[in-house]
């Protein structure tokens, strides 16, 4: 008896592939952005008008600068992707897109077409568009000058069906001069200048031919694997994870006779866990499996504390069937029994989603008695987080499952061998199993072919803080961080220069501008005195003092410590005063070596995770940044003040 | 000693004062002024109103009380079979009340038959349970890292200034409870504020006023 998947995608496409449709991307970022709002409008005024084209609810495409994001296909013009629609450009949108066939002038993102095809327009009248925006971030913005001089240069030349020219909202490409992008032929010109518009007009639009000079060659960045369905589907809805071959890897697992060819597909694919210690998946399932025992647990720790990182909750909320299929896939590997979301209590919508998508998958049989006839029970439950940051430490989430204090235990015993109710449990990040039925279905091989030395596969991060465009990215593991920070999410805001960029939060490191050219991977951030953490990256630019920076995140891990271990509480307190003594510009010489050495006593003497990491951000900012701390050491009272006032006035302040 | 039945005109009104424990107080007074002592007719006619109240404050209490028990048994019934449950039942009881009130604490403890402070010792490791009735309205200041590098500190001084109150207090007009998040996830928004459950993304200081002017009347203005 397995899932009439047919039927199921059927009924789903029946009513969703109409040649017209409108998707909202509903995640917490976009909602408090408006998208709720917007949604509710547009189903009111298609409602009303009983308008050719169907509402739709997905998740988050990530593009977190652009919220709300809109993703719009109508019968006469090509499906395109919208940022900045605010509730009150809904009726406007709809105008545009069904009565005028029409695109709206500011609101298109350019150069984005992530998941399926789009559905060629009937009667292969596709209307041309060519879209301009100025890349630069000086303030002459030359955009209008290319798109009147396109628009007269069309004018005079093309006189049937001419391409209309609109202003882009974004191009996904910085500091490339003004870029123009004409989708119907898939090229992007980039540089371009007055001179060039003649010959983009004669050359392309009107022969089609490339202008080799201007094109623009380099793939994207990007490579979705984890992320493939976030944004494209509803969330809320199995048949349309269903359509996508959703669950089609957990079958195939769960009807073959052994888990070995999993394992080894994983072994393949070099796929380490992606909470931030790495540690190879395919190795922790296996020692886990082969441990004799009659109950066995499989954990998703969803617990993202980190501070300034979505990742998770993104998936969460966007995709919560990819989640739930790798679990089930880990657990049929291994043997469980029983599986677990620890999810935080503070995503009250991911919590939402991810119960729904469980009470989906418990009706159509894939949780729960004899798994699709083949006589495999296992159940699956949702453990809330109740804000505590070490309880994504794995003993301590073991802890909290059972309803204790999140109080970590010294290892080992691992969780693999002794770990819920002191039975083998695996633990494993939500991205880690969002990823796993992608690259079973795309083969270990071809998804090890990805990456770089020893980190193989992709990595999803949040790039927030002072960077141009806060969103969440997928990139091959050995991208370099310049490429991210510059390439994909546009450097700094404003005119500051990028100082550091922090990676791995509250237990990771600063990594400065010079060294901005190493590949992401585990062992290279490690190498920076950072760590690959869960995926939050932190961009901090010239006006960011570090003193302030390391008293932040250890002031977050003073607040966050349980207080077991006396390193970690003692340690991680007596430093923060060190600090808070600094910077109040009352520091000695001799306070940086004893903060060095308080430093590694907790590295070494901690217990878990936390304590051991909690230095790191102390550390890294000392390692490449000491003339800052001699800076108020030197300058004193004085000095601090100064830098205090600068820092409540927002002002620009330019650290030595 | 003559007894002074019908010698004291306050008797005959006693019960007028029944309901507002404030006046009984200050007849008691005044009458102990003018006599130097409280008749015995009067005590006793008071005594007789204590009685009813207090029969009142019983069936009162009785009843909350067998509703917490309802409530408790309700919770038991749907995790009791679980392991390792009390975190989820803790998380009900905060849903139902907004905060986890003693008492239900006191009766869970009874009900499933473990000690009090290994349900405390739960409760006081988790930021996220409160242990006193939140204010009105909430007002979070999201302290993630984005939103502190975009200045979430100056407006968390601000709040501070306006409220009255530092984060993780309510004013003392029950109106707001101010408190400190980590990270709600909308670090395209920052520096994020949440009031009532909206967020409100790249508020300035000078905002601050008048977002949470709309929700309710705020101490002192900017």
């Amino acid at each position: 008896m397995k899932i009439d998947r047919q039927q199921l995608i059927e009924r789903t496409y029946a009513r969703k592939r109409p040649a017209a449709y409108i998707r909202v991307g509903l995640d917490t970022g976009g909602i408090a952005a408006g998208a709720s709002l917007l949604y509710e409008r547009l189903k009111k005024i298609v409602a009303e008008k009983h308008l050719p084209i169907e509402v739709e609810r997905v998740g988050s495409l990530g593009l977190s600068y652009l919220d709300p994001v809109v993703e719009i296909q109508s019968a006469t013009l090509p499906r395109l992707f919208y940022g900045h629609i605010q509730p009150e450009l809904a009726e406007e949108l709809l105008t545009a897109h069904l009565d005028r066939h029409e695109v709206l002038d500011r609101h298109v993102i350019a150069r984005f077409d992530p998941g399926e095809e789009s559905t060629p327009v009937p009667n292969g009248k596709t209307p041309q568009l060519v879209f301009v925006l100025d890349t630069d971030t000086d303030e002459n913005d030359k955009t209008d000058f290319i798109l009147f001089s396109l628009r007269e240069e069309i004018k005079r030349s093309i006189a049937a069906n001419p391409p209309s020219v609109i202003r882009a909202l974004d191009m996904r490409l910085y500091n490339k001069g003004v870029v123009v992008w004409i989708p119907h032929l898939g090229i992007t010109y980039t540089h371009v200048l007055a001179p060039d518009v003649t010959r983009i007009v004669h050359q392309t639009l009107i022969k089609g031919e490339v202008v080799e000079d201007l094109r623009f060659k380099a793939p994207d960045k990007q490579q979705r694997v984890v992320l493939r369905n976030c944004g494209l589907i509803d969330p809320e809805r199995i048949e349309d994870y269903l359509a996508v071959d959703g669950y089609q890897a957990f079958e195939k697992v769960l009807f073959a006779p052994s888990s070995d060819p999993v394992i080894d597909e994983l072994k393949a694919s070099g796929l380490r866990g992606r909470g931030g210690a790495g540690f190879p998946t395919w190795l922790k399932w296996k020692i886990t499996r082969d441990v004799p025992s009659d109950i066995k647990y499989v954990v998703c720790n969803g617990d993202e504390g980190d501070p300034g990182a979505f990742m998770d909750r993104s998936v969460l909320e966007s995709d919560p069937h990819s989640v739930i299929e790798g679990l089930l896939i880990a657990a049929r590997c291994i043997g469980a029994t029983t599986g677990y979301f620890y999810i935080r209590a503070e995503y009250p919508l991911a919590i939402k989603r991810m119960q729904n998508a469980l009470d989906q998958a418990k009706e159509l049989g894939l949780i729960g008695k004899n798994i699709l006839g083949s006589g495999w029970d296992f159940d699956m439950k949702i453990r809330l987080g109740a804000g505590a940051f070490v309880c994504g430490e794995e003993t301590a989430l073991i802890a909290s499952i059972e309803g204790k204090r999140g109080s970590p235990s010294p290892r080992p015993p691992y969780p693999s061998v002794s770990g819920l109710w002191g039975k083998p449990t695996a633990i494993n990040n939500v991205e880690t199993l969002a990823g796993i039925p992608a690259i079973l279905q795309m083969g270990g091989a071809s998804y090890g072919a990805i990456g770089h030395e020893q980190s193989r596969g992709t990595k999803v991060f949040a790039v927030t803080g002072k960077v141009r465009n806060a969103q969440l990215i997928e990139v091959p593991m050995g991208t370099t961080l310049r490429d991210i920070v510059y390439e994909i999410c546009g450097g700094c805001q404003g005119k500051a220069a990028v100082k550091a960029v922090q990676t791995g939060g509250p237990s990771g490191g600063v990594i400065p501008e010079a060294k901005l050219d190493s590949p992401v991977s585990y062992e290279s951030l490690r190498d920076l005195g950072s760590i690959m953490g869960s995926g939050g990256m932190l961009v901090m630019d010239e006006n960011d003092c570090m003193v302030d920076i390391a008293k932040f995140y250890l002031k977050f891990c003073v607040d966050e410590s349980c207080g077991k271990c006396a390193p970690c509480r003692v340690g991680g307190y007596q430093m923060l005063q060190l600090l808070d003594k600094i910077a109040r510009g009352m520091g000695e010489a001799s306070d940086v070596p004893l903060i060095r050495s308080i430093c590694i006593s907790m590295q070494n003497a901690s217990l878990c995770g936390l304590g051991q990491t909690a230095p790191n951000p102390v550390l890294s900012t000392l390692r490449y940044f000491e003339s800052e701390y001699q800076a108020y050491i030197e300058g004193g009272r004085s000095y601090a003040r100064k830098m205090k006032k600068l820092r409540e006035g927002g002002e620009v302040v330019r650290i030595p | 000693m003559e007894p002074r039945t019908n010698t004291l005109p306050a008797q005959n009104h006693i019960q007028d004062y029944a309901d507002d424990e404030a006046r009984l107080l200050k007849l008691l007074e005044d009458i102990e002024e003018h006599h130097g002592f409280i008749p015995k007719a009067i005590a006793d006619e008071v005594e007789k109103i204590l009685e009813i109240k207090r029969d009142r404050i019983n069936t009162l209490r009785t009843r909350i009380e067998s509703q917490v028990r309802k409530d408790v048994r309700t919770y038991i019934d749907r995790w009791g079979a679980e392991e390792g449950n009390l975190i989820m039942i803790l998380h009900e009881i905060q849903n139902q009340h907004g905060y986890v009130p003693r008492n239900v604490v006191m009766e869970l403890a009874r009900e499933m038959g473990i000690r009090l402070a290994r349900i405390y010792e739960v409760l006081t490791f988790y930021h996220y349970f409160k242990l006193v009735p939140p204010g009105k309205h909430n007002c979070q200041v999201c302290l993630g890292t984005a939103c502190y590098l975009k200045g979430s500190a100056n407006l968390e001084a601000e709040l501070e200034r306006m409220l009255g109150i530092p984060p993780g207090q309510t004013t003392a007009d029950r109106e707001w409870h101010f408190e400190i998040v980590r990270c709600i996830g909308c670090c395209g928004l920052a520096p994020a504020l949440v009031v009532d459950g909206k967020t409100h993304g790249k508020v300035m200081p000078s905002e601050l006023h008048s977002i949470l002017s709309q929700t309710a009347p705020v101490g002192n203005p900017t």
